[in-house]
């Protein structure tokens, strides 16, 4: 009885013991829209952390970016958020400003010794309403992609000027340079449903050109009628219209059209951002493609790549595990995670990084040469900014639906129009 | 007292086998739609926690103020009363058809052709009628262009964005309106159709007078349903346009999930109220009038 009374103490006590090691096991949850590779990132960089933080286990969910929105929002106003979250600065954004519940991560960078690679810039957009809402841990870079293959059917090489990228696009769309004479390919494979799609485009054109508002100044100025952005606007509006170098449904189409068009051979010119080399190196394109600048459209201004905003990670107020996520949210600042980030992810905000196991096309981003143009991200300071830009998408979506006869006075009439729209809006939001 | 004793133990066993029903109803039906109002009346940032902030009218002053929500209600009203125009009069024409004899041995086969698309996944058909629009390899343009007909502009195309969804929904609906309506032709009253011929009247004479009175319950129920159905259009423009180009097919179904997307959820709400309560008073007034007729 006694040597019973014994074993039942010690099963006991061993499984005191057990469950208070198990107390100590921590799981993180982490909530991105990176798709499979998003998720092997995390894995690895969980992997790693582990190392110095036994027991501590990440759990990456990806959502497509719409679902990726809401759950978040709802998540953080109903106080059911995960430990971290992981997008884009500008998403990030509406998350801060529709919940309020987005941890001000200033101090946390500052106490972080080894962070002399962010630059002002890295910081500016990772800052909202005078809070630092997201670490910044990927550069977001955007170029343009030409299929090499049909460069080498039509007899023509990367095209560096507009005048170069208009030459080429037109001798895709009607050269099949597929090698399918009955098939039917494009110039450019581009978006326009939502307002972020047409207006994400027209940043490229933008912002490639070396020009630094699409829109709107910080200030508050409407910039589209100023003669160098006018032009732009204006061959923007015709690469939809009359040079007929885009899919006729392109009006209709949102990311997953564009990917179906660029992916499925149809398009020989388009977007590569440093997200899409990895993937594109292997699958779809199979490495048929080079990877430049955004061709130049004055010669007085150097033409580039575009920086479209930087993902971050950021950690909700209520976060379950908040101290913890913290400390994985630095981790992600490390050079071990930023190596990672750079093989997996193809981007990343460290320059002391290994780039020689990278494909000339994900050096081309990991080790930039141009010149690079970073987005002004007016939504950060112009409060209606959002309103103002879907107002401006529907004008323009008018347009390429119904192309006006003269454009440079379409263009004169709806800046007259933002104008006065923004003067409005302004008053309105005080 | 004894007769009463047993009618309430007979009430009592069918309230009894009712109340699953009645209980799944509210839980599942009523409870969703009241808890979907009571959102509307609450800040989108505070709806869905414990204790959520409540701003009274305010979201729907929000709503109504929007001429983009106003342009979506009056796109939606017309697309509906156009939609159920479309199916319900090929629906009965078909139908129709298929009831004489003109048709012959082939009767069922036409039947399987309009029924088939009924019971074919939704999002699969819609996405084979995009296909069938697309502008530079759809068979629509091609058949066209055979024909040397001008070219439609299907869903890239403002003007005929509207019509392109139309005719898919069409495709997708008509069959189960035809079913309905051949359910009543088949109980129509022969005698009173051989009494108009002893009398002389002419084919649409009898389709006019003799026919389509004794199709009245198919005709309301279609009516209602296809009302219910054409308003709440949804699956059709997320899979066919996601309400484009520039807004032509952004039905208020499509306009309030944009706002749910957004995590706008109090002004969502409110829009799915307003839709509830259209559809509501639209479905219950052509109920009534039909009813009223019959009696």
């Amino acid at each position: 009885m006694r040597l019973f009374l014994r074993r039942q103490a010690l099963a006991i006590g061993a499984a005191l013991l057990l469950g208070g090691g198990a107390a100590s096991a921590q799981q993180l949850t982490v909530w991105h829209d990176l798709g499979d590779n998003g998720s092997k990132w995390f894995g690895a960089m969980a992997d790693a952390f582990a190392k110095t933080h036994p027991g501590v286990t990440v759990r990456p969910t990806n959502y497509p970016t719409d679902q990726w929105f809401g759950r978040s929002i709802a998540a953080l106003n109903t106080d059911t958020a995960p430990d971290l979250i992981f997008n884009n600065y500008e998403r990030v954004i509406r998350v801060a400003a529709q919940t309020g519940k987005v941890m001000d991560l200033k101090p946390v960078l500052a106490s972080v010794a080894d962070k002399g690679f962010l630059g002002e810039d890295d910081l500016r957009v990772a800052t909202y309403d005078g809070r630092m809402i997201i670490l910044p841990v990927q550069r977001v870079q955007m170029g343009m992609g030409v299929r090499k293959s049909w460069l080498d059917r039509v007899g023509e090489k990367f095209p560096e000027t507009w005048e170069d990228a208009k030459r080429v696009a037109v001798k895709f769309s009607t050269q099949h340079p597929d090698g399918d004479p009955n098939g039917t390919t494009f110039g450019f494979g581009l978006e326009a449903a939502k307002p972020r799609d047409l207006i994400h485009m027209l940043d490229l054109f933008v912002f490639g050109a070396g020009l630094k508002h699409t829109l709107i100044d910080p200030v508050g100025n409407i910039v589209i009628d100023e003669p160098k952005h006018a032009l732009v606007l204006e061959e923007f509006l015709k690469t939809y219209t009359s040079y007929k170098v885009v899919a006729p449904d392109t009006i209709n189409y949102s990311f997953n059209e564009m990917y179906q068009v660029i992916e499925g051979g149809k398009a020989g010119i388009f977007r590569v951002g440093d997200w899409n080399v990895g993937k594109w190196d292997t699958q779809a394109i199979k490495g048929d493609f080079l990877v430049g600048a955004w061709p130049r459209f004055f010669p007085e201004l150097q033409n580039g790549v575009v920086i479209g905003g930087m993902r971050g990670v950021a950690v909700p107020e209520n976060a379950p595990n908040k101290a913890l996520a913290i400390e994985f949210a630095k981790f992600m600042l490390t050079q071990e995670a930023q190596q990672l980030s750079l093989s997996i992810m193809g981007a990343a905000v460290r320059k002391d990084l290994d780039v020689s196991a990278l494909s000339p096309r994900q050096q081309f981003f990991a080790k930039p040469a141009g010149a690079l143009y970073a987005y002004d991200f007016p939504e950060s300071v112009i409060l209606y900014y959002p309103e103002l830009e879907a107002a401006f998408h529907r004008k323009l979506l008018d347009a390429i639906a119904k192309p006006p006869a003269d454009w440079k006075a379409f263009i004169a009439q709806l800046a007259g129009e933002m104008r006065e729209l923004s003067k409005q809006m302004a008053a309105k939001k005080g | 007292m004894r007769a009463m004793g047993g009618r309430w133990r007979r009430e009592s066993v069918f309230y009894l086998f009712a109340l699953p029903f009645a209980a799944l109803t509210i839980v599942f039906g009523l409870w969703p739609i009241a808890l979907s109002i009571q959102v509307s009346f609450t800040g989108s940032a505070t709806a869905l926690r414990a204790v959520p902030s409540y701003v009274g009218w305010a979201n729907y002053a929000t709503v109504l103020a929007d001429p983009l929500f106003l342009a979506s209600l009056w796109r939606t009203l017309l697309y509906a009363g156009l939609s159920v125009l479309a199916n319900l009069g090929f629906a009965l024409g078909f139908a129709l058809l298929l009831n004489t004899a003109f048709i012959g041995r082939m009767r069922g086969a036409y039947k399987l052709a309009v029924f088939l698309p009924v019971v074919t996944p939704d999002v699969a058909g819609y996405v084979v009628w995009r296909w069938l629009y697309d502008q530079s390899f759809g068979a629509v343009n091609a058949a066209l262009k055979l024909l040397g007909l001008p070219a439609f502009g299907g869903l890239a195309a403002p003007a005929t964005a509207m019509l392109a969804v139309l005719l898919a929904e069409l495709w997708h609906h008509a069959g189960f309106y035809m079913v309905i309506f051949l359910a009543n032709l088949a109980v129509v009253d022969r005698a009173l159709e051989e009494a108009a011929d002893i009398d002389g009247a002419r084919a649409w004479q009898k389709l006019w007078f003799v026919v389509l009175p004794q199709l009245r319950p198919a005709i309301v129920i279609n009516l209602v349903y296809a009302l219910i159905q054409f308003l709440k259009t949804f699956t059709v423009v997320i899979t066919m346009t996601k309400g484009g180009p520039n807004g032509a097919t952004n039905f208020l179904s499509y306009y309030a999930y944009q706002f749910f997307d957004e995590a706008r959820y109090g002004e969502a709400t409110a829009m799915a109220t307003v839709l509830f309560a259209i559809v509501l008073l639209i479905a219950g007034t052509v109920y009534a009038l039909g009813e009223r007729g019959r009696t």
